[in-house]
């Protein structure tokens, strides 16, 4: 791809591989406290120091990262799947389905989906929940939060979709609902989806962040950004860092995957000029350049 | 036509077809009883001015639109039956094509991907032999096997219609609507593929019907014509007499309104002029639906409406003034 800004892809994929690779980044076990270099500043053997349990904050740091990344592909394949699924049904079905589904569709967006997870994790920590673990918890919790703007978009699409002749056009030609479904509509619905998601990335992780910060996320052992925030509050006036490190982290991964979205968003190239086209035009065109060097040659 | 008995049914026979549109405004009779039948082998074509409800007509033959009332039979089967218990039959029997032919194609697909999705759908063939099809039907579109690998939004007009003929012709049918293929056409195109479909029905035998509003190509390349007025059918017949002899004052003031290429004919050519526009299909006039604006308009017109009735031509015509051996002329 011709003009693709590569670069704003750099930070997005440097969080990715930072948290496939994190076992191998860490120079300590995050979770291990180390009561002889609590509060310790940056040295060559904690390389950002240390925190109030003289835990790595390096390591905590990478660690968090891995259990953002585990959570957000969670939550966000989840809520993709079931977006999906609800909104391009109702968008397809129509009548009455449809209005149930919207309606559904519209309280899930008119509350705050941080606010529905709250609400969820409450929920959850009913005693007949107790055999789920909090992190699970919050995944489902967040899950039930985020579908319904993949729905809303996807039934929105497929709405636009149907309307195009040549849905018609393969009706004609005997196609089913199923094939018109999956070879026409769906590479629309995902197209879409897709580049929202990437842009909605940071949100989640920020989500993430914040339901830790307020103890209901991930539970303190694990190396978590929001979790790390709230241990450094007591420290803020003496030891700034262990809340700007995390704070940081979270920052960058949010800006990253929302100029990644952003890029995605003004590069949509269509599929055909891709690969074979696009490739003939260029070939053309050099040759339509070696034409005119070699003409421009001669005179 | 109707009156000739045929042993083999014809390909399309329509009774009291209706079909009414439900709007804020009140109820709209876009078609409003219509008898038609079409002996196979026949070019139909079927013309009108706008609003007359030929598109829906067309819709409504092969099921694209809700018929109302009435029904339709093609090749002797009852359409909607047909498509209910085999779809892909049908399918492979009738085919349709639309008045645009980019919005009728994905805009994600190359033309190749295109013309093979009716064979991926009837699972017809493998690779290869999807190839070979493909190469086919481009040959008898008369179009390069470069098309292939391009978006039709790349193409010109006359090939997008090329490509979507070629597409409905896929799956071998023997029975084709086109929905005026030619009017997003510019003139020299539109003859090239007038041409198209004239060679692929002596070709491949096709029964052909076409919407038009272009009286001039209906007469060069249709056996036989319906004109429709406000969702009725005026008159219909053969191409050449209706033509020559057209018996309903509709028919003639729309014969009339085709300009002659040539100046000594076109200067002094008599020219009929309707005055107004067509009554909304929203609240026909009672009688004849062309007695607003009949030129010879009689009392008996404004009260009861005329029944399609043999006239000189050997066809058929809706008006009380025309009679088998003399009708109104203008």
């Amino acid at each position: 791809m011709k003009n693709w800004p590569w670069l704003i892809l750099t930070p997005a994929i440097i969080f990715v591989l930072i948290g496939l690779f994190a076992p191998f980044l860490m120079t300590h076990d995050p979770t291990v406290q180390d009561y002889k270099a609590i509060l310790s500043p940056a040295s060559w053997s904690h390389w950002l120091g240390t925190d109030y349990l003289g835990r790595d904050m390096y390591s905590r740091i990478i660690g968090g990262a891995r259990t953002s990344l585990v959570a957000m592909v969670f939550v966000l394949l989840a809520a993709l799947v079931i977006g999906v699924v609800i909104g391009s049904f109702a968008g397809y079905v129509g009548g009455r389905t449809e209005l149930v589904l919207i309606s559904i569709i519209d309280i899930a967006l008119a509350l705050p989906s941080l606010i529905i997870a709250l609400a969820l994790i409450g929920v959850f920590s009913g005693a007949s929940w107790s055999w789920m673990s909090d992190y699970w918890k919050m995944i489902i919790a967040l899950t039930l939060a985020w579908w319904a703007n993949y729905a809303r978009m996807s039934r929105a699409v497929v709405v636009a979709e149907l309307q195009q002749p040549y849905i018609e056009a393969a009706r004609v030609m005997g196609a089913s609902h199923m094939w018109i479904f999956t070879k026409h509509i769906l590479p629309h619905v995902l197209g879409l989806v897709v580049v929202y998601a990437s842009a909605d990335a940071g949100a989640l992780v920020l989500a993430i962040a914040t339901l830790s910060f307020l103890g209901l996320g991930v539970a303190p052992p694990t190396p978590e950004w929001g979790q790390m925030l709230v241990d450094g509050m007591s420290y803020i006036e003496e030891f700034p860092s262990l809340v700007i490190i995390p704070g940081l982290a979270l920052t960058a991964v949010v800006v990253s995957f929302n100029l990644l979205g952003e890029a995605f968003a003004l590069q949509k190239v269509p599929k055909a000029v891709r690969g074979g086209l696009l490739r003939r035009k260029k070939a053309t065109r050099a040759a339509e350049e070696t034409a005119r060097a070699a003409t421009e040659a001669k005179v | 036509m109707t009156d000739v008995k045929q042993a083999d049914p014809p390909a399309i026979e329509a009774q009291g077809l209706k079909v009414h549109f439900q709007t804020a405004a009140g109820l709209v009779r876009a078609v409003d009883g219509v008898d038609l039948t079409i002996p196979k082998g026949a070019f139909h074509g079927i013309v009108g001015e706008s609003g007359c409800g030929k598109t829906t007509l067309a819709r409504a033959i092969i099921g694209l639109q809700h018929a109302t009332e009435g029904t339709v039979q093609i090749n002797g089967r009852d359409r909607a039956d047909w498509q209910k218990q085999d779809r892909k039959g049908f399918a492979r029997a009738v085919q349709f094509i639309f008045q645009d032919p980019l919005g009728s194609m994905s805009r994600r697909q190359t033309v190749g991907q295109t013309l093979e999705e009716p064979l991926l759908i009837h699972s017809i063939g493998n690779a290869s032999e999807r190839k070979q099809r493909l190469a086919e039907l481009l040959d008898l579109v008369a179009l390069p096997a470069t098309v292939l690998d391009r978006i039709p939004r790349s193409l010109s007009g006359g090939q997008r219609q090329r490509v979507s003929i070629a597409r409905a012709l896929a799956l071998n049918p023997s029975l084709l609507i086109c929905d005026e293929p030619l009017s997003a056409l510019d003139v020299s195109v539109r003859a090239q593929i007038v041409n198209l479909f004239a060679r692929l029905q002596a070709q491949l035998g096709l029964t052909i019907v076409i919407v038009a509003h272009d009286l001039a190509i209906v007469r060069e390349v249709c056996s036989e014509v319906t004109v429709m007025y406000l969702g009725r059918v005026a008159e219909q017949g053969v191409t050449k007499p209706v033509f020559a002899d057209p018996a309903h004052p509709y028919t003639q003031a729309l014969l009339s309104a085709v300009p002659s290429p040539d100046p000594r004919i076109e200067a002094p050519r008599p020219r009929i002029l309707l005055a107004g526009d067509p009554p909304s299909p929203r609240n026909p006039p009672p009688g004849c639906r062309f007695s607003t604006r009949c030129p010879v308009v009689e009392p008996q017109c404004r009260v009861t409406e005329p029944q399609l009735r043999p006239v000189a031509h050997s066809g058929q015509a809706a008006c009380h003034l025309a009679a088998a051996e003399s009708h109104a002329v203008i």
